[in-house]
């Protein structure tokens, strides 16, 4: 007896759509995470001096990638959020169900997941911020980074941003390879540990940063 | 010395219009071996004959036992009472729907999933029963056997953030059950067939990573890399026909 080939099950619609979403939730954040790698080498130059950083700065300001790449990457870090959005519960309900279940479950990629979520919510505010303080007052250099940062409560400001940040990219980057099996069960274990190591190394890095821009004088 | 042992049992009986869903404490000593299966039956025989819970093979293959031990979904007959402390917390698996106290019908959804899925081996070949069995190659067969020996517990499913956010998604169980098609020589589909079962927020897009599913195995099947592959497999089907059409 032969079986149709596929039941004309009305679940069962070409879903085009969402593979092509998904890919671009990866991608976007691929993206992203490459991105913060390189705002990070530039922002921590000053560490090593501020004109190692202003000429940097200033690279990203003559090739004309700082007022083109600038406000493309907030359109990137936009459709990030819009993308992984869906995933997202936004209704109290979705919102109490997911809180009792990683209460419940006390399992540690359930709460990275949920950090991953409330990081996502403070980044978006945050993360605009930035971006639109920095964007709207180039050209990036070493001074102006610090003058702001030396001015009311922005070290505040940036002190929660970054752990915020880097936990996110860090977390971001060990979901891809989860998801998309670019690791398999037996490199887990040694992917998380990677991931915490250089998301601990990063927030080093930019915590040393802050300092240098907290003391830095004109 | 024997522990005492204090057992905090969710009970509700949902066919019962006087009964309010509250949680009920027993306490036993502790025996060489003890399993939860072990400890439920001897709860029901000595201190509550009213108690509901499903068990049938007691050896982890049947996974009728499926429960919220401590948080954790686990099998009952697989866990022992030596390995957990002395206050031990039993819920019912979330997501299926509630028979009674710690018994859940994972039954009526595995069957919706099936047929979901179409799990079975679709070809145009008409059976002969007379002819022998096709052949395969023994890593096919060994592939095909290591997904099949998921028991249907509903442990991957209770413990999956998304099966909790969405009501009609696969689970690991479904995912790896279409895995276990795909790798089928016999079975005739293509890509774009089982593109159209799993290639969406219900089927393998709709999952978040979390893997507790992979974590909570009580059979240890190996639904991380089962996802993966079908992300992987899904996500290319897609990018094809998304420029192809």
């Amino acid at each position: 007896m032969s079986v149709p080939l596929t039941a004309n099950h009305k679940s069962l619609q070409c879903h085009r759509w969402d593979g092509v979403l998904d890919w671009a939730q990866m991608l976007s954040g691929a993206g992203l995470i490459t991105f913060m790698w390189m705002h990070m080498i530039l922002v921590a130059s000053v560490v090593i001096s501020p004109s190692v950083m202003n000429a940097i700065a200033g690279f990203f300001e003559s090739t004309g990638l700082a007022q083109v790449g600038g406000p493309l990457i907030f359109l990137l870090f936009l459709a990030h959020f819009v993308l992984a959005a869906r995933k997202i519960p936004f209704r109290l309900e979705g919102q109490k169900t997911i809180w009792e279940h990683a209460k419940l479950l006390h399992h540690t990629d359930t709460w990275l997941w949920v950090v991953q979520v409330v990081s996502a919510m403070i980044i978006l505010v945050m993360g605009a911020i930035h971006m639109w303080v920095v964007l709207s007052d180039l050209p990036i250099t070493a001074l102006k980074s610090a003058a702001r940062i030396q001015s009311g409560a922005w070290i505040f400001f940036y002190l929660l941003l970054l752990p915020l940040v880097e936990l996110h990219v860090g977390i971001g980057l060990y979901r891809i390879a989860v998801k998309w099996g670019l690791a398999g069960r037996s490199d887990r274990k040694g992917l998380k540990r990677g991931e915490n190591l250089l998301t601990l190394i990063f927030i080093t890095i930019g915590v040393l940063t802050l300092i240098r821009f907290w003391f830095l004088k004109g | 010395m024997a522990r005492s042992l204090k057992f905090n049992i969710f009970r509700y009986n949902p066919q019962d219009p006087e009964s309010t869903p509250h949680m009920e404490s027993f306490v036993l000593e502790e025996t060489d071996s003890m399993t939860l299966f072990i400890v439920l039956n001897r709860i029901r025989e000595e201190q509550d004959p009213s108690l509901q819970f499903d068990f049938c093979c007691r050896a982890g293959i049947c996974g009728s036992c499926g429960m919220v031990v401590n948080g954790r979904p686990s099998l009952a007959c697989h866990t022992k009472t030596k390995d957990l402390p002395e206050e031990i917390t039993l819920l019912p698996l979330p997501v299926f729907q509630l028979v009674g106290d710690l018994s859940v019908d994972t039954g009526s959804w595995f069957r919706e999933l099936y047929d979901t899925v179409e799990s079975w081996i679709h070809t145009k070949k008409a059976f002969d029963p007379t002819a022998k069995e096709e052949r395969m190659e023994n890593e096919v067969a060994e592939a095909i056997y290591e997904l099949d020996r998921c028991v249907e517990c509903g442990c991957c499913v209770a413990a999956c953030g998304t099966a909790r956010l969405r009501p009609d998604f696969l689970g690991a169980a479904g995912l790896n059950r279409v895995g276990r098609f795909l790798i089928d020589p016999r079975d005739e589909r293509t890509e774009q067939d089982y593109y159209q079962i799993i290639g969406n927020d219900m089927g393998i897009f709709g999952c978040m990573g979390l893997l507790a599913c992979e974590d909570v195995c009580p059979k240890h099947m190996p639904l991380q890399d089962q996802l993966g592959f079908l992300r992987k497999k899904m996500g290319i089907t897609a990018l094809k026909s998304f420029f192809t059409k």
